[in-house]
C-alpha cells in the first residue's frame, strides 16, 4: 500500500504508475453519489457514532448474511475480544485456535483474559485441521475458534464434530469471509458466533477501522451490545438517551463511526458484484499462474456444491525463493503482503506459552511460501497479465541464471 | 415562548464544517495513498497537539476509554494491583482497570466540586496501589498539584482522566500534561469533539510513549509489519478524524472561550441560588473545563420536569456512584459509604453549555432555572451578552 511515485513527472506529483497491493479509489468514485446520500443524512441526523447508519447497516448485514443479529463495533479485533466474552469465557480458559492467521486470532483470546492453544492448518485451505485440533485440547480448552482465511472457509464439519466430541463451544473468527458459506449458511454463523472486520481491504472495506458481531444467539447478541457501550443495558444504537442506563456488566467503548457505516451500507450494495469480479480475477491468475515454474501452490477451493460459497477476499500463492519475488516484483512496482511470515505461535508475544519450531509444520510452510498478489475490483485483467508477466520473468530470469552458471 | 435546546447539539457541525468534512472524505477515499488508518494526518494532528500541550508525545487512537486502558497496560497494571480511582464518575474509570484483572479501590468526592478528594484518596493507598488516577468533572479539574505530590511521595503512577478537560489550566499547566500519562476524548460532544469516535494518550514519559504507540496496532513496532511484541489492542485513529481535527483545531480556543463567558454568564445567574438550594459550580478560568455545566440541586428531579417543560433538555451525571453499580459492587468493600458521591448523585442536574448556544438561549436556561426559585427570588435577572 506504499506510494508509488513517478519520479520523472515532477515534484507533486502523486500518480501510480505500479500496481498497489491495494486500492478502492475506483469503486469508491462510482459509489460517491450514493456514499454522499448516506453522509447527508449522517450530518441531518447529527450523531456521528452508534448512531442511525449503524443501525441500518447492522440490519442490512443481518438480511445479507442471514444472522439473527449483527452487532456493529469499532473493528474486527473488539468483535472478536466482544464474542468471546460474550460467549462466556473465563480468565485463563483456553481456545484452540489455529498457528497460521492473523495475530488477532489468537489476541482476541488473550486479550479477553483466556490463553490461545495452537493447533496446525490444512496446507490447501489454510485453515486449522481438525485432527491437529483435537490434539491441542486439554482439560483447560473451552472454546474453539477456527479462521477462514483468504478464499474459502475451514472444514466446519469436522471442526464441529470435534467440537462435540471435546464438549468445546464453537467461535469463528470469520473477519475475512464475508459472502463466504458453506451448505447455505454465512460463515460466522456455524458456531455460537462470529465475526466481520471491514478493514479498508477486506471484501466489504470502509474508510478506517471497522467491525461486527454476528450471532443467531440472543443472549450473546445483548451481551455485546452491552459491552461495546460501557456495559450499558438496553437499546443505545440509535438511541442517545441510552447513555443513563446503569452499567450492568463491566464493559468497554468499540462503538462504529457513522461516517464508516455510511461508505459501508454504499459498498454493501453492490457487493455480489464485487465478489464475481475477484472471482473473475482470482480465475484469471490462476489460469495463467498454474503450473508455472517457481509456482508451488495456486488456491483450491475445496467444494463445488451449489450451496457453498468461496469468495477471493485475497488471491494467495505459494512460491519458490518468496522473498527473492516479493522484492523483484516490488522493483517493478507491484506491491504484494506477506501474509503472513510467522506462525502465530512463533510471535514475540506468545513466547512465553512455549511452542517451538517443527511443532506446525504446514504453518511454517505456509509462513515460508505464502504471498499474496493485489486482487480488488479495481484491478483490470492487463494489470493481472503485467502481475503475471512479472512473475514469469523472475523465475525464467533466474533458471536463465542458473543455467548459465 | 417555549424553546426545543437539546442537551447537546445535533448541529454541532456548521455549514462550513459538512463541505470541509466532506471533502475530505472524497480526498481521502481517492487518495492515491489509499491509507485510511494511522497515516500522515494522524502524525500531524499528533503533532499539532504535542506541540499546543508541550507534551513528550501524543499517541491518538479509537477512544477515551481505549488511551486509558492503553496508559494502564503501558504502566504494567494487572491481575494483584489496585488502581485509586474516583467513586463518582463515568464507568471506564472502574471497567478499564477491572478488564486488566486490577482491583478498582474508590475515593470518596469533595462534596462542591465533585471531583476526587486527595485525602480520601491518600487514605485509601496501600502496598498493592499501583497507580492514582483522579479525573476532572463536568466544569472542575481534580487537585493536581496534591495528586502529583501524593504520588511522588508513594512511588506510584499517576495517571490523569482528563478525557472532558482538553483547554483546562492549572497553575499554569494544561489539562492532560499534570501526570505521567494524561487521556482526551474526542467524541462528538466533548470539547473538542470530533464526527465520530476518537482519543488520545498524552505523556511526558517517552518509554510510555512507546509502549503506547505499540500497544494501539497489535504489538508491532512499526517498523516491521506482522511482528508483534506484545499482545496489542486495536485502537487505532482514522485519517478522515485527524483530517477533522485538523480543520477544527484552529476554531477550538474560541469555542472553549464561548462555553466559559457562558460558564461565567450561568454563575452570576445562579451564584445568589446557593442558599436556596440551587449551588452552580465554583467560578472563574483557574482549573476550569467546561464540558458540561452541573448544578447541585436540592430538588433536582424537579428542576429537571420544569426544564424540560420549557423545551431545555438537561442531563443527570450519574445517578448512582461507581462502586454501587452492578456491575462493580464485587468492588465495593463491605460498608463502605461514599457521602459526597451518594449526595452529587441525588443532586447534579446538567445543563446546556454548547458554544453555539445564543446568548438568547442562555439568557432563557438561566430564566428557567431562577424562576423555579421564585418563591424566593433571590435571582439577578440580567441578560446574557
Amino acid at each position: 500500500m506504499e506510494l508509488v511515485t513517478d519520479s520523472h513527472s515532477g515534484a507533486g506529483s502523486r500518480e501510480r504508475t505500479g500496481i498497489p497491493f491495494f486500492t478502492q479509489s475506483r469503486g469508491f468514485e462510482q459509489l460517491w453519489p450514493h456514499i454522499l446520500e448516506n453522509l447527508d443524512r449522517v450530518f441531518d441526523n447529527g450523531k456521528y457514532s452508534h448512531g442511525a447508519q449503524v443501525a441500518e447497516l447492522e440490519e442490512r448485514l443481518a438480511i445479507y448474511t442471514g444472522a439473527r443479529y449483527v452487532v456493529g463495533v469499532n473493528s474486527g479485533t473488539d468483535a472478536l475480544v466482544l464474542l468471546l466474552r460474550a460467549a462466556g469465557l473465563r480468565p485463563g480458559d483456553g481456545v484452540v485456535v489455529p498457528a497460521f492467521s492473523f495475530v488477532a486470532t489468537a489476541s482476541a483470546p488473550a486479550l479477553a483474559g483466556g490463553v490461545p492453544q495452537f493447533a496446525d492448518i490444512d496446507p490447501v485451505t489454510y485453515a486449522m485441521d481438525a485432527g491437529s485440533m483435537e490434539s491441542a485440547v486439554t482439560a483447560r480448552s473451552r472454546f474453539a475458534m477456527p479462521a477462514h482465511l483468504f478464499c474459502q472457509m475451514a472444514d466446519m464439519v469436522r471442526l464441529e464434530s470435534v467440537c462435540s466430541r471435546r464438549g468445546l463451544t464453537m467461535l469463528e473468527d470469520s473477519a475475512e469471509a464475508i459472502g463466504m458459506r458453506l451448505a447455505g449458511i454465512h460463515a460466522g454463523l456455524h458456531g455460537r458466533g462470529g465475526v466481520l472486520s471491514f478493514f479498508p481491504s477486506k471484501t466489504l472495506g470502509a474508510l478506517g477501522d471497522a467491525g461486527a458481531v454476528l450471532t443467531d444467539d440472543p443472549a450473546i447478541a445483548e451481551l455485546v451490545s452491552a459491552l461495546r457501550h460501557h456495559g450499558r443495558g438496553g437499546r443505545t444504537v440509535d438511541n442517545f438517551p441510552g447513555i443513563s442506563h446503569e452499567t450492568e456488566i463491566v464493559g468497554m467503548n468499540s462503538k462504529m463511526d457513522d461516517i464508516q457505516a455510511a461508505v459501508l451500507l454504499a459498498k454493501l450494495a453492490r457487493l455480489d458484484e464485487d465478489i464475481a469480479r475477484r472471482g473473475e480475477l482470482a480465475a484469471a491468475y490462476s489460469e495463467r499462474l498454474s503450473g508455472m515454474a517457481g509456482i508451488v501452490q495456486v488456491p483450491t477451493t475445496a467444494s463445488h456444491r451449489s450451496a457453498d460459497r468461496s469468495v477471493f477476499y485475497v488471491y494467495l500463492v505459494e512460491v519458490e525463493k518468496r522473498d527473492d519475488l516479493v522484492e523483484f516484483l516490488a522493483g517493478r512496482g507491484i506491491e504484494t503482503e506477506t501474509y503472513y511470515p510467522t506462525p502465530l505461535p512463533m510471535q514475540p508475544c506468545f513466547a512465553n506459552l512455549g511452542y517451538r519450531r517443527g511443532q506446525f509444520p504446514h504453518a511454517e510452510a505456509a509462513c515460508a511460501r505464502a504471498v499474496a498478489l493485489p486482487l480488488y475490483p479495481d484491478l483490470t485483467v492487463d494489470e493481472v497479465d503485467r502481475v503475471c508477466e512479472t512473475i514469469a520473468e523472475f523465475y525464467l530470469g533466474s533458471s536463465l541464471r542458473q543455467g548459465a552458471s | 415562548m417555549n424553546r426545543e435546546l437539546p442537551f447537546f447539539p445535533p448541529d454541532q457541525f456548521g455549514d462550513d464544517d459538512r463541505a470541509e468534512l466532506t471533502r475530505l472524505i472524497r480526498e481521502i477515499g481517492l487518495d492515491p495513498d489509499q491509507r485510511f488508518i494511522l497515516g500522515t494526518f494522524t502524525r500531524q494532528f499528533e503533532e499539532l497537539l504535542r506541540e499546543q500541550l508541550g507534551a513528550k508525545d501524543v499517541i491518538a487512537c479509537s477512544s477515551g476509554t481505549s488511551a486509558l486502558t492503553l496508559l494502564l497496560r503501558a504502566m504494567e497494571v494487572g491481575p494483584g494491583d489496585e488502581v485509586i480511582v474516583p467513586a463518582f464518575g463515568c464507568a471506564p474509570l472502574a471497567a478499564t482497570v477491572v478488564n486488566l484483572g486490577a482491583t478498582p479501590v474508590f475515593a470518596d468526592i469533595v462534596e462542591h466540586t465533585m471531583v476526587m478528594d486527595p485525602d480520601e484518596a491518600q487514605r485509601l493507598i496501600g502496598p498493592r496501589t499501583k497507580v492514582l488516577m483522579p479525573a476532572h468533572m463536568f466544569s472542575v479539574m481534580a487537585d493536581m498539584p496534591r495528586f502529583a505530590e501524593i504520588a511522588r511521595q508513594h512511588g506510584i503512577r499517576l495517571l490523569e482522566d482528563s478525557a472532558v478537560a482538553q483547554g483546562g489550566v492549572l497553575g499554569g499547566r494544561q489539562a492532560g500534561t499534570w501526570g505521567d500519562g494524561g487521556v482526551f476524548s474526542f467524541v462528538q460532544v466533548k470539547t473538542f469533539g470530533t464526527a465520530g469516535e476518537g482519543g488520545a494518550v498524552v505523556t511526558g514519559d517517552a518509554e510510555l510513549g512507546t509502549a503506547v504507540r505499540m500497544l494501539r496496532n497489535h504489538g508491532q513496532d512499526g517498523k516491521t509489519r506482522f511482528r508483534h511484541h506484545r499482545i496489542g489492542e486495536n485502537s487505532r485513529f482514522d485519517e478522515i478524524q485527524a483530517a477533522f481535527q485538523i480543520h477544527r483545531f484552529p476554531g477550538l480556543a474560541a469555542r472553549l472561550e464561548r462555553r466559559a463567558r457562558i460558564a461565567e454568564y450561568y454563575h452570576s445567574r445562579f451564584a445568589p441560588l446557593a442558599s436556596h438550594g440551587v449551588l452552580p459550580p465554583p467560578p472563574g478560568r483557574e482549573g476550569r473545563c467546561y464540558y458540561v455545566y452541573c448544578l447541585l440541586a436540592r430538588r433536582r428531579n424537579e428542576l429537571r420536569d420544569v426544564l424540560a417543560q420549557r423545551g431545555i433538555r438537561t442531563h443527570v451525571y450519574y445517578p448512582k456512584p461507581l462502586p454501587l453499580q452492578r456491575a462493580f459492587r464485587a468492588y465495593a468493600p463491605t460498608g463502605a459509604r461514599w457521602p459526597h458521591a451518594e449526595q452529587a448523585c441525588a443532586r447534579i442536574l446538567a445543563l446546556p453549555i454548547y458554544p453555539h448556544l445564543t446568548d438568547d438561549d442562555v439568557t432563557y436556561i438561566a430564566d428557567a432555572v431562577c424562576e423555579f426559585q421564585e418563591d424566593t427570588n433571590p435571582c439577578n435577572p440580567s441578560r446574557m451578552t
